[in-house]
């Protein structure tokens, strides 16, 4: 008979043998010994770390998006702390657990003076409501640089009205559908201008064999794993141009989710149609989104409904390919007028979370005055030009008022421009874009590049807004992912034919007695009190 | 719990029945005799106080609303409440029927392969042979489920993957394995078999290394045919190995494997796919609801606690060997 105790039975290899159990028990013991010593210690030195009184120097955390973060001796940070006349010490976190980060080390004693939030979540404003963040509503306009000149955006950024950071701003108006030139051309076709030319384009590209190799395999749309609501995915897009709105929409003197309209169920009807008539990848449920491209770039399938940013991603897989023939490869159109024949063009908020100041770290408001001095300071043209651009006259020189890559690159060059992307992610721009815009390599790709510009800003004209995009429901916060999933699986489910249109709304229904109805109760009453 | 019962060094057993005497100078003689026992022990203790034992404090934001900035110390107390929010959710009976079955087909399908396959390897003569299956098996435990994931995307890709076609071709039907819900368990415990399986046997080929030769040999000339031999000497050798890992198993149970369900799941297969470990994940960090995940965990450790008690109590009374 045997006694193992639970503890130490994993280890084991011969649970038979009593000797053979003591020995490991003996040596667990020693390494748990010199565990528990080693964690003592390391405690004892983490201790406070309290920042000057003076600021000489700023604590920030920020995410990086590239493989790894810039060094913290590289040319970049020399000139930036050249530039600011403070020691910048930048904490960068990787951008898949930035926010479980955010929440540990707010939750810590080793907090810095300036967070990068990278949205309105849940856990942020939680925090922010508990006091964490100093309310910057009424300081902002003091600091020149902080001023924004889109008081929209600064609004959108807030929560219910108050601004707890200095928003990042985001180009507001990116929807674009992206297609084969080469296919339309061939097919003697228009670029689409409606959604019911975007299905005929489609169509003709999974039919009438648009590459020419005699067979039938090829699609028009193609549509990744992306399925949550209010993401600006395909779905949202196709759903805005119908009229359902952005989010939420106003019927009848109430704000309503854009998913209890009826242009909503006539999106997605069609959705379901193309998706019937394989306009659309049939494992658009679970294609990995970072795939994107490249059904697009090898010929499968001719459409891609996304940001006009990855036209000119696009573009450039065609060109790494063939450096000569790479023209005319890739087209593209803005947002498509619905079957009203109006143009509902999609926003996105105009912003991609803020910088915000935790009161644990910048204690009075002499401080915070000297934080915000110093982030005044970011937000100046010479700061912004750096963070976004990188050094003038090593990794870029100014032509016709624009930033041109220095060619051919030295390595000090390379460095600077692999830095940038991830020191961009502390670029603010409140007063719209202070740096250069970049100059593109070549005449096409320039052409294209100033197309995208006029496109966007004429679809600007016609955006709809959501217009509850400042109030935070608590309701939402408690439980506002579950709440959305409910409505998101559905419309997948839908359009895979697993549920009928009955069920779309039966989950519709669902989403409002399981809390919807406090959230759409919520919203309203905040829309009414900032009216 | 039963007080523990340890073996001591010296063979002798401290704890339910200190065998020193306690009549005359009690706990002190008791103590002063086995003073280097204690102090070998101490270490273990330490450890088990320092890192087992004072993080538990932390599952006290199971009973409060616990926000970030306030510390576990400052936010306020909430009493049951996010139990009650838990128990009355519409999700609660689905995440436990889906925790449930997948736990069971993982425990009824992937450990008796364990030991199948310890058998098997077992009895094989040929050493190299031997040798070089148990490494092979052994490897798939050493990759990730990220890579066993995207394996199964790469194989089970709608219309182009190999095991799609191939599956498809052999049952004359058109299914996609990776969004198809009635597809989705059958999906977990193949990659669950795939990865863990020849790591499992490990401990079996251990204890099937201390099965007294002779026997067979006896059996030998008693005229028992290889299956008979597994059957009334094998078996009964590890019985008490095959217990205490199905008692473990089973305390694991509820642990369905948060990475592997998580990659694997879809828009199309959510309604089968969720259990408390996504759940958790998904209300906890993505949601910011710390308090409420806290309690889903909790009460999944105490479902763990009572499965572990209550089949060690039935091992007890069917054959006396249990694991405490």
């Amino acid at each position: 008979m045997k006694r193992i105790n639970p503890r130490d039975s994993q280890p084991f290899k011969y649970p038979n043998e009593v000797e053979w159990k003591n020995m490991i028990r003996r040596k667990l013991s020693l390494a748990a010994a010199v565990v528990t010593a080693t964690a003592l210690t390391l405690t004892a030195c983490s201790g406070g770390d309290t920042p000057a009184a003076d600021l000489t120097s700023v604590s920030i955390m920020a995410p990086f998006l590239e493989a790894q973060p810039p060094a913290a001796d590289g040319a970049v940070q020399k000139k930036l702390e050249e530039l600011t006349g403070k020691q910048v010490k930048i904490n960068w976190a990787p951008n898949a657990s930035y926010e479980d980060k955010t929440n540990i080390t707010l939750a810590g004693s080793d907090i810095p003076q300036v967070m990068v939030i990278q949205g309105k979540t849940p856990g942020f404003v939680k925090n922010a409501q508990a006091g964490a963040f100093w309310d910057l509503t009424d300081k902002l306009d003091k600091y020149p640089n902080l001023k924004t000149t889109f008081p929209d955006i600064q609004k959108n950024a807030s929560v219910n009205g108050k601004v707890y950071g200095v928003y990042r701003g985001r180009a507001p108006m990116r929807a674009a559908v992206m297609f084969r030139q080469d296919w339309l051309d061939k097919l003697g076709l228009q670029p689409p201008k409606t959604t019911e030319d975007l299905y005929k384009v489609a169509k003709a590209f999974t039919e009438q064999d648009p590459d020419g190799n005699g067979q039938n395999d090829t699609w028009g749309i193609t549509i990744p794993k992306w399925g949550a609501l209010g993401t600006n995915s395909p779905y949202d897009l196709i759903e805005e141009w119908y009229g359902a709105g952005n989010r939420w929409t106003e019927k009848d003197g109430k704000l309503i989710p854009s998913f209890e309209t009826d242009e909503f169920l006539e999106a997605d009807r069609f959705i379901k149609k193309m998706v019937d008539e394989k306009l659309i990848n049939p494992d658009f449920a679970t294609f990995d989104s970072t795939k994107w491209n490249e059904p697009f770039f090898n010929g499968k399938g001719g459409i891609i409904v996304d940001v006009d940013s990855r036209v000119s991603v696009l573009i450039n897989l065609f060109k790494q390919a063939d450096p000569n023939n790479f023209q005319n490869k890739v087209g593209f159109v803005g947002n498509l007028e619905g079957p009203d024949g109006k143009l509902h063009a999609h926003p996105t908020d105009g912003y991609s979370g803020f910088l915000a100041i935790p009161k644990a770290s910048v204690k009075t408001d002499a401080e915070l005055d000297k934080v915000l001095q110093f982030l005044n300071t970011m937000n100046g043209k010479d700061v912004a030009i750096l963070l976004n651009n990188g050094i003038e006259g090593v990794n870029f020189k100014v032509e016709d008022g624009k930033a041109a890559t220095i060619k051919p690159e030295t390595p000090e060059g390379k460095a600077v421009t692999t830095d940038i992307k991830s020191y961009a992610q502390l670029g603010m721009n409140v007063a719209g874009n202070e740096f250069y815009p970049v100059k593109q390599p070549s005449d096409y790709e320039q052409q294209v590049f100033d197309k995208r510009t006029e496109v966007m800003a004429a679809d600007l004209k016609s955006a709809v807004y959501n217009p509850a995009a400042p109030f935070v429901s608590q309701t939402y916060v408690a439980k506002g992912a579950q709440l959305d999933n409910i409505v998101a699986d559905a419309r997948i489910k839908y359009l895979a034919g697993q549920i009928d249109e009955q069920g779309l709304k039966d989950a519709i229904k669902l989403w409002d007695t399981s809390g919807g109805n406090k959230v759409k109760e919520e919203i309203n009453k905040l829309w009414q009190d900032n009216k | 719990m039963a007080a523990p019962v340890i073996d001591t060094l010296a063979g002798e057993r401290v704890g339910k029945k200190p065998p020193a005497p306690r009549t005359g100078g009690r706990f002190s003689v008791h103590f002063a005799h086995y003073k280097w026992l204690y102090l070998l022990l101490l270490p273990g203790v330490v450890y088990f106080a320092v890192f087992r034992y004072a993080p538990m404090y932390g599952v006290s934001i199971a009973f409060k609303d616990y926000v970030p900035f306030l510390g576990v110390n400052g936010s306020p107390w909430v009493g049951f409440r996010n139990f009650e929010d838990f128990f009355a959710n519409p999700d609660f009976p689905r995440l436990l029927g889906n925790t449930l079955i997948l736990a069971f087909l993982n425990l009824g399908v992937a450990f008796p392969l364990t030991i199948i396959l310890a058998l098997l390897l077992n009895e094989v003569r040929l050493s190299i042979l031997k040798r070089t299956v148990q490494t092979l098996v052994y490897i798939p435990h050493f990759l990730s489920w990220t890579i066993v994931a995207s394996l199964s995307f790469l194989l089970f890709a709608l219309d182009i993957g190999p095991l799609f076609q191939f599956l498809n071709n052999v049952m004359g039907t058109n299914i996609d394995f990776l969004s198809d819900p009635a597809w989705f368990r059958p999906l977990i415990v193949l990659q669950e078999i795939w990865k863990n399986t020849g790591w499992g046997t490990i401990i079996f080929l251990a204890a099937l290394s201390t099965v007294d030769q002779d026997q067979y040999e006896a059996a030998i000339i008693d005229g028992a045919g290889r299956f008979r031999r597994v059957w009334h000497i094998t078996l009964p050798a590890i019985r008490s190995t095959i217990i205490v890992m199905l008692i473990l198993a089973i305390g694991q149970m509820l642990n369905t494997g948060f990475e592997q369900i998580y990659l694997m799941t879809n828009a199309l297969n959510r309604e089968v796919a969720d259990v408390f470990d996504t759940y958790v994940y998904f209300v906890g960090i993505t949601q910011g609801a710390y308090s409420y995940s806290t309690a889903v965990g909790l009460f999944k450790s105490l479902v763990g606690i009572v499965l572990i008690f209550g089949t060690n109590w039935l091992a007890k009374r069917f054959n006396q060997s249990g694991l405490f």
